[in-house]
């Protein structure tokens, strides 16, 4: 089976500093992909790349046999590619509902309907959401928004969802409630890219894990390897060890 | 978007709502019957106007955050471009939307070089060409440059045709205000104005819509520029293209509450009747009170008429709640 994306030798320069340096990787149809690193490491700026909303300065990603371009975001959300944000970017005065109708009418199989429609409320009940559907959310707690993140770009209805750090600064149960979220979309068909912090979580839901160091790709391969590898532990251990 | 997606609305009040409007309307229309003067009729011709091009900002500026100074182009684009039809005998209707389309093609010549940058450029290139066409018109004799352009029409008609057309198209652009509100377009230009960003990271093509808003806005303010031209029978480039209409156009809206559909008919409706008293009362300083003004809302009370009328609605709900005069929830 083809991959439905490869990230080929991409690099990215921010003003001389190198972010990325030729990364390579391939997502299977189906899987979730955790993205792991110390702080720095590269995750979002290569998670902003396959969304379409950075260039990359060299390497291409290809999308379902499709190259894409880059810098223009909403493009790559027509091919089914959808991320949400590290710290969450609300259209804090819509209410909650009104940011999943952004998704959902503007996403792939764009609806024309008004809002409200059964598919956002689902989508509401299932990350928790339905009580302040109506309440703008710019008063949701840092959790909520983050949950909102996920619903909305669930909403755009993603082939490839692409998840960044949407646990950090949760509870441990809100945690395992989103991890499990994961594994529902995992499940409904959806190919997940989860860029995370904390290895626990990655461990725990991911079939496969690609470790990112200083824009490097360092290793990839089945979670349990990749904790006993030594190149891992090294760059962890020695990062932690030196803050 | 707020009320739309507001439950608990009794049905009455909103059926009253909904009615008030048109109510509003009809009182307007049938007014003339009452023959109140030709001061009055000429302050609400004059008002009509400004609520067209005051709702018409509101859609780039209020809904999708795109800052413009620049309105006056339009409105004076749209003034000169009736005039000149007027003149050659074309009838009003066909010149009000000449004088649309000519704004609508302004538009894009300003929005589709600035609309795909991030950052103000947009607001800054408005005021740009605010300048540059007011310039070149002061100097195009086929309008007579700075020393004016006269409109001579032919035919006679009733001198409430004015009243009646400026009517009709504020009517046409609250129509418009009202659909994309609840449109798709709407939310599209409200989560542009919320975070671009992440508006496109969710599938809105900005530049796209940001570019449609514009349009719109210039096609209503061509037009009332329009109508203006052929009520003053007499327009000179300092007074449609000057800056200070295109300051005065988003005044209006930001003192009424941007965003909304009310707020802006409600700061056009108190610039239309303020300003005249203002103008002839302080010809020179009304500039300076205006720009107090906004100064005051901005720090005080950003949501404009309809921010403070919503918080003194929720302030009196309270203390009548305190008082014991409501039931207790
Ligand atoms: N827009 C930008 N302009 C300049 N430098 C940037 C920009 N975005 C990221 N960088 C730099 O690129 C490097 C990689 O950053 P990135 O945010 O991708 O790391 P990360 O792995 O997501 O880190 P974290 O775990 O802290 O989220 C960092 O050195 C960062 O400072
Ligand atoms: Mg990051």
């Amino acid at each position: 089976m083809a991959p439905i994306l490869s990230v080929d030798r991409v690099t990215k320069y921010f003003a001389g500093l190198a972010a990325l340096k030729e990364v390579s990787f391939e997502l299977r149809q189906g899987g979730i992909y955790g993205l792991i690193g110390p702080n720095g490491a590269g995750k979002t700026t290569l998670l902003s790349i396959v969304a379409g909303a950075l260039r990359p300065t060299a390497g291409s990603v290809i999308f379902q046999d499709r190259r894409l371009s880059g810098a223009k975001s909403f493009r790559a959300v027509r091919a089914g590619i959808v991320r949400t944000h590290q710290i969450p970017r609300p259209f804090r005065a819509l209410s909650v509902l009104a940011n999943i109708s952004v998704g959902s009418r503007f996403g792939l199989h764009a609806q024309r309907s008004a809002s409200g429609t059964r598919d956002e409320r689902r989508i509401l009940e299932w990350v928790g959401l339905a009580h302040v559907a109506y309440i703008p959310a710019a008063t949701l707690s840092v959790g909520d928004q983050k949950r909102l993140e996920l619903a909305r770009a669930l909403a755009a209805r993603p082939k490839l969802l692409l998840c960044d750090e949407v646990c950090s600064g949760l509870t441990e149960s809100e945690t395992l409630s989103v991890l499990r979220l994961l594994r529902e979309i995992q499940q409904a068909g959806t190919t997940i890219l989860y860029v995370e912090h904390n290895l626990k979580a990655i461990m725990s839901v991911c079939d496969h894990v690609i470790v990112m160091n200083y824009g490097r790709k360092l290793a990839e391969g089945s979670p349990e390897a990749m904790q006993n590898d030594p190149a891992v532990i090294e760059a962890y251990i020695g990062r932690t060890a030196g803050t | 978007m707020k009320g739309r997606l507001n439950k608990g609305v009794s049905s009455p009040s909103k059926f009253a709502a909904a009615l008030a409007p048109f109510l509003l309307v009809a009182i307007l229309a049938l007014l003339p019957l009452l023959e109140p003067g030709s001061e009055t009729i000429r302050l609400l011709f004059v008002t009509f106007v400004w609520v067209t091009v005051s709702v018409a900002w509101n859609l780039l500026g209020g809904f999708g955050g795109q800052v413009s100074f620049g309105f006056a182009v339009f409105y004076g684009l749209g003034a000169y471009a009736a005039a000149l039809s007027l003149n050659r005998g074309i009838s009003p209707i066909l010149s009000f939307l000449l004088a649309g389309s000519v704004a609508v093609l302004a538009s894009l010549l300003v929005g589709l070089p600035t609309f795909r940058l991030k950052g103000p450029y947009f607001a800054i290139a408005t005021i740009g060409a605010s300048e540059a066409v007011r310039v070149v018109m002061t100097n195009v004799s086929i309008t007579g440059g700075a020393s004016g352009y006269r409109i001579m029409e032919t035919g006679t008609f009733h001198q409430l045709q004015h009243f009646y057309t400026a009517l009709a198209l504020a009517v046409i652009a609250m129509a418009i205000s009202i659909l994309v509100q609840r449109s798709k377009f709407g939310l599209a230009l409200i989560a542009i104005r919320e975070d671009e960003e992440a508006a496109s990271d969710l599938g809105v093509n900005p530049f796209r819509a940001k570019l449609l808003a514009h349009a719109l806005a210039a096609a209503l303010t061509g037009a009332a520029g329009g109508v203006y031209a052929r009520y003053a029978a007499f327009i000179h480039p300092q007074g449609v293209f000057a800056f200070s209409v295109g300051v005065a156009i988003l005044l209006m809206p930001i003192i009424g509450g941007v965003g909304t559909v009310w707020g802006p008919v409600i700061g056009a409706v108190v610039y239309g009747l303020v300003h005249e008293e203002l103008i002839a009362s302080f010809p020179q300083l009304h500039l300076l009170l205006y720009g107090s003004l906004l100064i005051l809302i901005i720090f005080f009370e950003p949501g404009g008429v309809i921010g403070l009328l919503e918080k003194s609605f929720r302030v009196f709900a309270y203390t009548r709640r305190l008082s014991g005069s409501h039931p207790q929830r």
